[in-house]
């Protein structure tokens, strides 16, 4: 089982791309897909997006104990885009431009469009002169669109915008030869669409919206995706405790050469006891030669007052106690040097003692904790009334206090007292209680056991990986009353004629980021399968390179024949007002606001 | 080098390619507040459109026709039980025994990830 590392997501800076006079005096179209994860953003000349960056801006707050300088203005630096550098430090602070897929928070927008324009390199002043084409929602709203046009037209004084789906122009352009039928299944971060396309023309009535996507399932699963089964991940952290770190040979070492110094200090305090010895007996003996010779009595006397002794009988039992003495640490001292090399006893182990101790009890640990179990859920229904043994517990303590009256026979059998634990409130034999302390005593403490202390840091998924996209199939797992998306497609496929039906589902294509899910055709496929009429055409695909062929089929629709016909100018924009735009094969439906109450437009 | 000095006075300078003269909020010294998309979708309902227009709020999918499945807030498995007093499912004993034990802050999760924490239902 291989470890996943947990790291951050972590976001590197763009650069300012260069702004070449090809480009510059040309008037190329900047494609931006605008997505409520990620927006990408290019020339309709590069084959690859320039910019690829979260639809976020982080604002962080004013620090209040700083003073406003010149060198650290009082207003913090707004990060935007990439600039965020972790972005889980400011998770907190993250503002979008987003509600649900729609975009309605323009200021946001205005600083993210800033940091598009200003790293593809534009240096023009006061316009940027190249035509956008810009996805948005699927049937966003006018006032949305009518805002976002204004933001184009007069921030940035564009020549003109072409608006999209994403959805569609994938479908549409990004594809060699697109079939007039389709059921395309667009799966975002914020909501999932199932839009029908007959005869090139999208059925926006028949379309429907889950309000499920990415963000959901990232909830569920904040990480990536995995293959197997049981995953463990490695959280970080910092090792702890140098001392247990040793192994045990280290520590057996260590203790072997506690005892070589012990028994070193024990020789040499014998030997210097055996020395200090051997030189008051030399004392005594000449005081004896003394006594022989038969020096004078007052000498003696003074020698024996010397070696603070009161006769001579004194001195001869000290030196018979001497002799004894120095004979013994003599013996000692040789017997030690033999020892010396006798093995320690071997190290106590836990494992045998606790299977000596179930031995010798007749019972397993497990019954133990199976009767520690049992006796928790005595005590927690006891103190409920209605239950079995809190009724129980009553009758008995009735019983007991009617007995009294009459005569009183209790407590002449032994027996008599168990009731007394039948009724306690922990009531348990102190056998039991007993021997559970005995197995604390003997457990072997889990921290000693994980050799590696990472191990505690790990976490492990298991049926996540699966659960999350789950989410997508069944939205009732998260609490919503939605259909999920194979019901869906069903029901969309319900409100067609059986011959569109057949068309639809012999070509179901699925966009977006989320199409990269593993298994995802063939879970829609057998869905689809069980819905359909038997041995009817059924066809699931996943478009390629999903997360960015939105943005490649916005920039293949700028590069074709009708593109300029498609653009909504500045003088359109002026004579028909803000909501007004053109319509293509790939945009949303344009209907005109209902003139009759004021639409609230600058709020 | 003129990109690079806008890019670090961006909070003060606008940068070159803006028009001058456009203010995002109409009164500048006012706090623009933004609609959400919820407050726009009600306005949009409000007024009388033609019958052939399709809404936004016109493509949610539809309920489920299906009855829900009941999982284990523990362990994702099926679930046939629920404890009576924190709402959550389980699978087994083995399960229950577990979410006795567990504390009020815990039990509120497992329900807000499973998006019941309505009283009702």
């Amino acid at each position: 089982m291989d470890l996943l590392e947990f790291k951050d997501a972590k976001c590197t800076p763009d650069i300012i791309h260069p702004y070449p006079p090809s480009i510059k005096n040309n008037s190329v179209p900047i494609i931006i897909d605008n997505g409520s994860y990620m927006s990408r953003v290019g020339w309709s000349t590069s084959t690859e997006p320039l910019l690829l960056y979260r639809n976020l801006i982080a604002k962080p707050r004013k620090e209040r104990s700083k003073k406003d300088t010149i060198e650290t203005p009082q207003t913090p630096q707004l990060q935007v885009g990439n600039d965020i550098v972790n972005i889980e430090a400011v998770r907190f602070q993250l503002k979008t431009q987003f509600d649900r897929n729609v975009v309605t928070h323009f200021e946001a927008q205005e600083h993210l469009f800033d940091y598009a324009f200003t790293h593809l390199g534009i240096d023009t002043e006061n316009s940027v002169q190249h035509p956008i084409v810009l996805t948005e929602a699927f049937l966003n709203p006018n006032t949305s669109r009518q805002l976002m046009s204004e933001l184009l037209f007069e921030c940035y004084a564009v020549p003109g915008i072409a608006y999209g789906v994403d959805a569609l122009f994938s479908y549409h352009f990004s594809q060699a030869r697109p079939l007039e039928n389709a059921l395309i299944i667009s799966l975002g971060y914020q909501t999932s669409h199932i839009i029908p396309v007959i005869g090139n023309k999208t059925i926006f009535e028949n379309t429907r919206r889950l309000n499920t996507g990415g963000e959901e399932l990232a909830k569920w699963l904040d990480s990536e995706y995995y293959e197997e089964h049981i995953k463990k991940i490695q959280l970080p952290y910092t090792a702890i405790g140098t001392s247990s770190a040793l192994t045990m040979e280290q520590q057996k070492e260590r203790k072997r050469e506690l005892a070589r110094r012990l028994t070193e200090i024990n020789a040499r305090k014998r030997e210097e006891r055996l020395a200090e010895d051997q030189e008051k007996l030399k004392q005594l003996l000449e005081i004896l030669e003394l006594i022989e010779f038969g020096a004078e009595r007052e000498t003696i006397e003074k020698a024996l007052l010397g070696c603070q002794l009161k006769s001579v009988q004194d001195l001869q039992k000290n030196v018979t106690n001497l002799n004894l003495k120095i004979e013994k640490t003599k013996q000692k001292i040789i017997a030690a040097n033999n020892i010396e090399e006798v093995e320690e006893p071997p190290v106590k182990q836990s494992k045998y003692s606790k299977m000596v101790f179930e031995k010798r009890r007749g019972i397993t640990r497990q019954d133990i904790l199976n009767k520690k179990l049992s006796r928790k859920q005595r005590k927690q229904d006891i103190f409920k009334r209605r239950t079995a043994a809190g009724q129980e517990r009553m009758r008995i303590i009735s019983q007991l206090a009617r007995k009294e009256k009459g005569n009183d026979d209790f407590g002449l059998r032994d027996e008599d007292w168990d009731i007394y634990k039948t009724i306690s409130k922990d009531g348990f034999p102190d056998n039991i209680q007993l021997s559970w302390e005995i197995l604390r005593a003997h457990e072997p403490s889990e921290l000693d056991e994980t050799a590696n202390p990472g191990e505690t840091h790990q976490l492990h998924i298991g049926i996540e990986c699966f659960r999350a996209p789950e989410l997508l199939f069944k939205p009732y797992m998260a609490g919503s009353s939605e259909a999920g998306l194979s019901e869906v497609v069903g029901y969309v496929l319900s409100l067609f004629s059986p011959e569109d039906q057949l068309q639809l589902a012999s070509n179901v294509v699925v966009v977006g980021g989320l199409a990269n899910l593993p298994g995802l055709r063939e879970r829609l496929l057998t869905d689809l399968i069980s819905v359909r009429p038997f041995r009817s055409e059924v066809d699931v695909r996943v478009m390629a390179d999903c997360t960015l062929s939105g943005w490649r089929g916005a920039k293949r629709f700028a590069e074709s024949k009708g593109f300029d016909k498609c653009l909504l100018t500045r003088e359109m924009y002026d004579e028909y007002g803000p909501e007004y735009f053109k319509v293509d094969v790939a945009s949303n439906p344009y209907h005109q606001t209902p003139k009759e109450s004021a639409v609230d437009v600058d709020v | 080098m003129e990109i690079m000095n806008t890019e670090e006075q961006r909070t003060e300078q606008k940068p070159v390619f803006k028009q001058t003269s456009f203010q995002i909020s109409k009164s500048a010294k006012k706090k623009c507040v933004w609609k959400g998309l919820k407050q726009i979708v009600s306005s949009e309902k409000a007024l009388p459109w033609p019958e052939t227009v399709v809404h936004y709020s016109a493509i949610n999918a539809p309920p489920s026709f299906k009855p829900p499945e009941k999982f284990s807030d523990l362990s994702g498995l099926p679930a046939p039980y629920t404890d009576p007093q924190t709402r959550l499912r389980f699978a087994n004993k083995d399960e229950y025994a577990t979410i006795i034990d567990l504390p009020m802050d815990i039990t509120a999760g497992y329900l807000a990830l499973r998006g019941a924490t309505s009283i009702v239902g």
